[in-house]
């Protein structure tokens, strides 16, 4: 299990928040602890949100970088994810 | 089955809540509710349900709409005389593209109950009979001060063991509209496994209160037999 190689790829370029972060969410609960999500997005909110969102829920940013080869304003972010958390409940 | 993209765009913010997630929302949208009753709590409860994503909703209310159904922003002046089940069914609907709603028919197999009765007898014999057929179901009572809200999952002391006489009064649609959406959020979080212990309870809201209290079975009451044990066929 290597924290270098993603296991998962996810383009969010299309989407606009919150339905970026949430995607991020989803493909980073369907891989394991210390594996990476690597997640292409667009330039500004995106890049801004999701990486941070993803440290908000435990995860770690273990790359952040433009990505022209994949077209114009694009980004790439690497996430590996964390320890799940503690299943959170409603009162 | 993965959420697909128009799922996951619809319900964003509702998977961001705490507890709710992929798994939970597909929870929901596996679930077969059979909403019973014609109280004045249906129509907010269906709102709330039909939005959250539960995917099929059986409606089981073979009354016409009348008048004085207390429902004006679900079922209009082109409902009056239809049955209501077929009415709360198009408003589930209107609520909701994803959502299957249709009439509740001899043979479908709800995964759960949604109780609106119009009094506390007829909710209490709807509530027996999910009881006895071991699925999980809240109950919705609206009086004259609010009203209350009883969740009954599986093998939990039973609605009639939960009940305890309200303060009465003419069910107004204020109490409707806090009962029935505050029953749709309990079976919400019965479905996806979101509510803390105790998850048998009931909340009474008197004047926009709420008080909270877990459920306890009484003495000598049936619910204590072999269907809670699960043991019943
Ligand atoms: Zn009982």
């Amino acid at each position: 299990m290597s924290a270098r190689v993603p296991s998962a790829r996810l383009d969010i370029r299309a989407h606009t928040c919150p339905v970026t972060w949430v995607k991020a969410r989803i493909a980073l609960s369907r891989i394991a602890e210390g594996e990476v999500l690597e997640v292409l997005l667009r330039d500004g909110e995106p890049r801004e949100n999701v990486p941070r969102s993803a440290e908000e829920d435990g995860h770690r940013v273990i790359r952040l970088e433009p990505a022209p080869e994949e077209g114009e304003g694009t980004w790439r972010v690497w996430l590996a994810r964390g320890a799940p958390v503690e299943e959170r409940t409603w009162p | 089955m993965a959420l697909t993209d128009a799922e996951v765009a619809r319900y964003a913010r509702q998977l961001l809540l705490p507890g709710m997630g992929e798994a939970a929302q597909e929870a929901l949208r596996d679930a077969r509710i059979r909403v019973t009753g014609g109280g004045l709590s249906v129509a907010p409860a269906t709102y709330y349900l039909a939005a959250a994503g539960v995917g099929t909703l059986w409606f089981d209310d073979p009354d016409e709409v009348k008048p004085e159904a207390g429902a004006g922003f679900a079922l209009g002046p082109d409902d009056l005389g239809r049955p209501r089940g077929a009415a709360l069914a198009g408003f589930a609907r209107w609520a909701s593209g994803l959502v299957t709603a249709d009439l509740f028919r001899p043979g479908s197999r709800p995964t759960a109950l949604l109780v609106c009765g119009s009094s506390p007898d007829v909710s209490r014999a709807i509530a027996d009979e999910a009881r006895l057929l071991q699925l999980p179901h809240v109950v919705a009572d609206v009086d004259g001060q609010g009203g209350a809200v009883t969740s009954v999952p599986v093998g939990s002391p039973c609605y009639s063991c939960a009940t305890r006489p309200g303060l009465g009064g003419a069910p107004t649609a204020d109490g409707g509209a806090t009962v029935g959406s505050l029953a749709a959020l309990e079976l919400i979080l019965l479905l996806t496994g979101a509510s803390q212990e105790p998850r048998a309870r009931r909340i009474e809201v008197f004047r926009g209160t709420p008080l909270v209290r877990a459920t306890a079975r009484q003495p000598g009451c049936a619910c204590a037999g072999p269907v809670a044990a699960g043991l019943a066929p």
